[in-house]
């Protein structure tokens, strides 16, 4: 992807106020370098998405946004600076992280994951949501009870999604959410996915390695490479890019 | 058949105790996965509390129980805040030393203001037995301690499973990345862990005074916090009924073996608490009635 | 803040300032019963404070208990309190043998110093599968059942029970040792000699310096078989497991043989330190080997260095000397009499092991190390200057205690991996620091989170 940068910036797709401004971001485990100035932007209702290959910094950006790693540069969330802020203080903002791998509560029941998601709403509309995702996710209202460790894979995602969405976020964070799931799994949860876009039209940043499927959701993208952007456009841009499809279209 | 009831009775009572000491270790532990060395201390401090409070002050007991318990929680959360929170909780030996001197500094600070002479602690419940027969006696007390020891335990499982800081709780010790990606702060978090353990503590201290047999002074809890830490280990460490069923196997075992071999002395009692997380440890990490793989690295 | 003065490694002035501050630590090492002996008093306001030899003694017996601990807590990893436990029994063999089977002090090591060893790996053996919390629990447990122990009606013939066991043996200057002309040789010295050392010493005196030569000879050869341990090939496996156990057992150490024999190890030293105390004091009794020692050690091992041996010489001191001198204090303005009169040694002791953990990680050894830093450089000679910076580099981020993020450099003071002093380690940290602009102050204790958002 040597030519990457000399590629066209993709204009929005929506024309919504920005609601992520992320710019010239720099994070380090320790003394361990990570990112080096990343720049990128969500407006209210689209989804993006971010492509790039393993240990490009993705799931880097993500933390630096919810404030899980050191970070320099900054980033706004409707308009205001959130760098230096504290997770629990970034999600109270209306930011919801479904991280890498997960991170559901294992030992919690499928309905204390959802019930701790609304944990900084103080509206009286828990209850109704709680039963809404367990429409939407049939397997999860069967499973209430149950721990949410014993959940398979799939399971286990769509409770993330929904424990997510449980504190009616102004921003999804959407870390892999087809990692170590199998294909048909991974279809699914991507079909979930474009129904709450369409039916709620949440906004979101998904960082995909399944390119074909998230730029099939997705308004516009980015590729991120050792820690730099090094392309971005619009998902049809980026699907026709010569050097996206080589590297993670695979056709 | 009278020996074995005496024996019985003697064991459940001293392990009522010991069990509500281990609750507020295992509160401690499943907030923070740190064991607390300094938790028997503060329980010692939380019943000199209740003793200044009701023989001192003229209030009457149980309300001066409640204050004391009220005032080491202020205590706690100071602690926690100060001392505990700067440190990172995977790094153990730091914490290890912070508790250690905590202890050093309590039962110094106790020795200092209050003497080493025994004082007798009012009595929390009747003085006789509910029932007996021979030598075996069932005395109020050991009802009392038990009666108490079990509605705390369901004061405590409705507390972490119907209220929201209960939620919020359970959530920082299940998963602390999480539990801040849904906007729980874990520092306020944490720290109501704390005073809820001392609080606790000083219960189960003003609980293990009041026994008429025993006595009030600034070192009761050093053994006891060994008795507690086994019940909680022998429970699962992360399990609030574990800890009790901990401490009254422990408060068993201890009364049976002592009372019926011969050979072996009163002071080994303590030994067998030793070795009860010796083997617990090694052959059964989790405990008894631990509900995750208690982490040993 | 002026420069430190550079000192060229293997020149002459770098070995003046290598050996000579070792001539004066043994000066002093080996005149102090002389001054001792007659327990020099310092007046503070009202209160009067003494520097016994006994006092001193005592703490020469202890110095070695922290050393034992400290190879296991500080350069094992192991975070173990039940020293106190093999010190105990060293002190009860010893003081059982010498008086009820007419045995030498020195022999009883011959017993000792094999059973503890042995006692020590048996004790390592659980301590393979539990680990970090549990292991201190456990230990901590051990240390608490050891005055029952003794206590046991069983034992008490040997024992002594409750009331403790006096040791009915002097240990008597012998005559071709020439304490006292010694003595009368450091009081002759001009000007100074009888202010410090009085008459010289005689009789009951003499025989006191006598143990304390004893002691002194076994601490030095207890230091030299630590250090010697600890600068080995053995000793890097030791080390590496505390770093890294995973990594260690890739790198083809043998985790659990090593981490078992320095469980005995660790725990022969405390047997011997216990047979010291049985010499220094001449009496046991079980809660002297309790808890409180048990967190004594700690405390030790904190205000020396966590992972330092030289620390051990400290930290024997203060746990002797703290309780001793705040006992003797009458007054301090401002504080209620009553308050001085209670367990005053205790608090200061504690209160010591948290402030230190929090200001001073590396205790009281690391803190003389920076202040040196600031006044001299070694700089390493050319030629072996780039491959001894590469394995400081290492090292010199991974201390003992607070690490987080890879931050808190604190000094692995003694290591094996760095030569003798530790110029290149200060070096290895400033090439360090410059690559990452952080700020030089590696003992900012209690670290900031690396990810801000967990636990505040
Ligand atoms: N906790 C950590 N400590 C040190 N380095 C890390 C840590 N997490 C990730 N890294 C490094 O940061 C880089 C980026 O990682 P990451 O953001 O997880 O990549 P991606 O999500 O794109 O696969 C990788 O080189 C990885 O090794
Ligand atoms: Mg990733």
């Amino acid at each position: 992807m040597t030519d990457a940068t000399t590629s066209p910036a993709g204009s929005p797709a929506s024309t919504g106020k920005p609601i992520l401004q992320v710019s010239d971001v720099h994070a380090a485990y320790g003394m361990v370098r990570v990112l080096h100035g990343i720049d990128l932007e969500v407006r209210d209702g689209e989804v993006v998405v971010v492509l790039g290959a393993n240990g490009a910094g993705k799931t880097t950006t993500m933390r630096a946004i919810c404030g899980l790693v050191d970070t320099t540069g900054s980033i706004r969330l409707d308009g205001k600076e959130i760098v230096g802020k504290k997770s629990a203080d970034v999600a109270r903002l209306g930011v919801a992280h479904v991280p890498q791998g997960r991170g559901t509560f294992a030992d919690l029941s499928v309905e204390d994951n959802l019930q701790v998601g609304a944990f900084v709403r103080k509206d009286k509309e828990i209850r109704s949501d709680i039963d809404r995702w367990y429409e939407v996710f049939p397997v999860l209202g069967e499973r209430r009870q149950q721990q949410a460790g014993t959940l398979s894979g799939g399971e286990q995602q769509m409770l993330a999604v929904a424990r997510a969405l449980m504190g009616r976020p102004r921003l999804l964070l959407l870390d892999e959410p087809s990692l170590g799931l199998a294909p048909m799994i991974v279809q699914n949860v991507f079909r979930n996915l474009q129904s709450i876009r369409e039916e709620f039209g949440t906004t979101m940043l998904v960082v995909e390695q399944n390119a074909n499927l998230a730029l099939g959701i997705a308004d516009r993208g980015y590729v991120i490479e050792a820690g730099r952007i090094v392309l971005s456009g619009t998902a049809d841009e980026l699907s026709s890019d010569d050097a996206v499809r080589a590297a993670y279209l695979g056709y | 058949m009278e020996l074995f009831l005496a024996r019985l009775f003697d064991g459940l009572s001293s392990g009522a105790t010991y069990a509500v000491i281990a609750v507020a270790l295992v509160l401690i532990y499943k907030a923070t996965t740190l064991i607390n060395f300094a938790q028997g201390e503060l329980a010692m401090l939380g019943s000199f509390f209740a003793y200044i409070l009701a023989i001192e002050q003229g209030i009457p007991l149980y309300l001066a129980i409640v204050l004391a318990m009220l005032l080491s929680a202020v205590l706690a959360a100071g602690i926690e805040r100060v001392l505990i929170r700067p440190f990172d909780p995977a790094d153990h030996l730091p914490l290890v030393i912070i508790t250690l001197g905590l202890f050093l500094v309590i039962n110094a600070v106790a020795g200092m203001i209050w003497g080493f002479d025994p004082r007798s602690f009012p009595r929390m419940f009747p003085e006789g037995d509910v029932w007996s027969m021979g030598i075996a006696r069932l005395r109020w007390y050991t009802v009392g301690t038990m009666a108490t020891v079990l509605v705390l335990l369901v004061l405590l499982t409705l507390l972490l499973k119907k209220t929201k800081i209960g939620l919020a709780f359970r959530a920082v010790s299940s998963n602390l990345e999480s539990s801040g990606l849904v906007g729980v702060r874990a520092g306020p978090t944490l720290q109501f862990g704390w005073m809820l353990a001392t609080a606790v503590g000083t219960l189960a201290g003003a609980l293990f005074v009041a026994d008429p047999f025993r006595q009030l002074d600034p070192t009761w809890a050093q053994r006891v916090l060994i008795f507690a830490a086994a019940a909680a280990v022998l429970g699962g460490l992360d399990s609030l009924w574990g800890a009790l069923a901990g401490g009254i196997i422990l408060g068993l075992v201890e009364s049976m073996v002592v009372g019926y071999v011969d050979w072996i002395p009163n002071q080994m009692g303590l030994a067998a608490a030793v070795v009860a997380i010796i083997i617990v440890l090694v052959i059964r990490p989790n405990g008894l009635f631990g509900s995750k793989a208690v982490e040993r690295v | 803040m002026s420069q430190p003065r550079p000192i060229t490694e293997g020149s002459t002035a770098h070995r003046v300032y290598r050996y000579v501050p070792w001539a004066i630590f043994a000066f002093i090492a080996i005149t102090a019963p002389f001054w001792a002996a007659h327990t020099p008093a310092f007046s503070i306001g009202e209160s009067t404070l003494t520097f016994s030899l006994g006092n001193l003694n005592h703490a020469v017996a202890y110095m070695v208990g922290v050393l034992g601990l400290g190879i296991l807590v500080g350069y094992n990893g192991q975070i173990s309190l039940g020293n106190s436990f093999f010190m105990g029994v060293g002190g009860y063999v010893t003081a059982t043998l010498v008086t009820d089977d007419g045995w030498s002090f020195l022999a009883t090591l011959v017993v000792v110093l094999p059973v503890c060893f042995v006692i020590g790996m048996l004790i390592g053996l659980p301590a393979l599968r539990i680990k970090g919390l549990y292991l201190a629990l456990t230990t901590l447990g051990l240390a608490a059942v050891f005055p029952s122990i003794v206590r046991m009606e069983q034992l008490r013939d040997r024992t002594g029970g409750a009331n403790g066991k006096r040791i009915e043996s002097d240990l008597d200057a012998p005559g071709w040792v020439p304490i006292e002309p010694i003595g009368d040789f450091l009081s002759s010295i001009p000007l100074v000699g009888e202010w410090a050392y009085g008459e010289g010493v005689s009789g009951r005196e003499a025989d006191a310096v006598w143990v304390y030569l004893l002691l002194a000879a076994l601490t030095a050869a207890a230091f030299w078989v630590a250090r010697n341990l600890i600068y080995s090939r053995p000793g890097r496996s030791i080390i590496a497991i505390r770093d890294n156990e995973t990594g260690a057992a890739v790198n083809g150490v043998n985790v659990p043989m090593t981490k078992t024999l320095t469980f005995g190890f660790s725990a022969m030293l405390g047997g011997l330190s216990g047979t010291m105390y049985a010499m220094a004091i001449g009496f046991v009794a079980p809660d002297v080997f309790g808890i409180n020692l048990a967190i004594f050690l700690i405390v030790g091992l904190v205000v020396g260095g966590v992972g330092t041996l030289s620390g051990a010489i400290i930290g024997g001191i203060v746990i002797v000397f703290v309780p001793v001198w705040s006992a003797q204090i009458e007054s301090v303005p401002g504080v209620p009499e009553r308050f001085l009169r209670g367990p005053t040694g205790l608090f200061i002791l504690g209160v010591l092991l948290i402030v230190l953990t929090f200001f001073l990680p590396g205790g009281i050894v690391y803190g003389m190390r920076k202040i040196r830093a600031r006044f001299v450089q070694i700089v390493p000679d050319r030629q072996v200057a780039g491959d001894d910076v590469v394995v400081a580099t290492g090292d010199a981020t991974g201390g003992k205690m607070s690490r987080h993020g890879g931050k808190t450099a604190l000094d692995v003071d003694d290591d094996p991996t760095l030569p003798d002093d530790d110029p290149h380690e200060e070096q290895a940290k400033r090439i360090l620091d410059r690559d990452d602009g952080a700020e030089s102050a590696p003992v900012s204790a209690p670290a900031q989170q690396t990810n801000q958002g967990e636990t505040t």
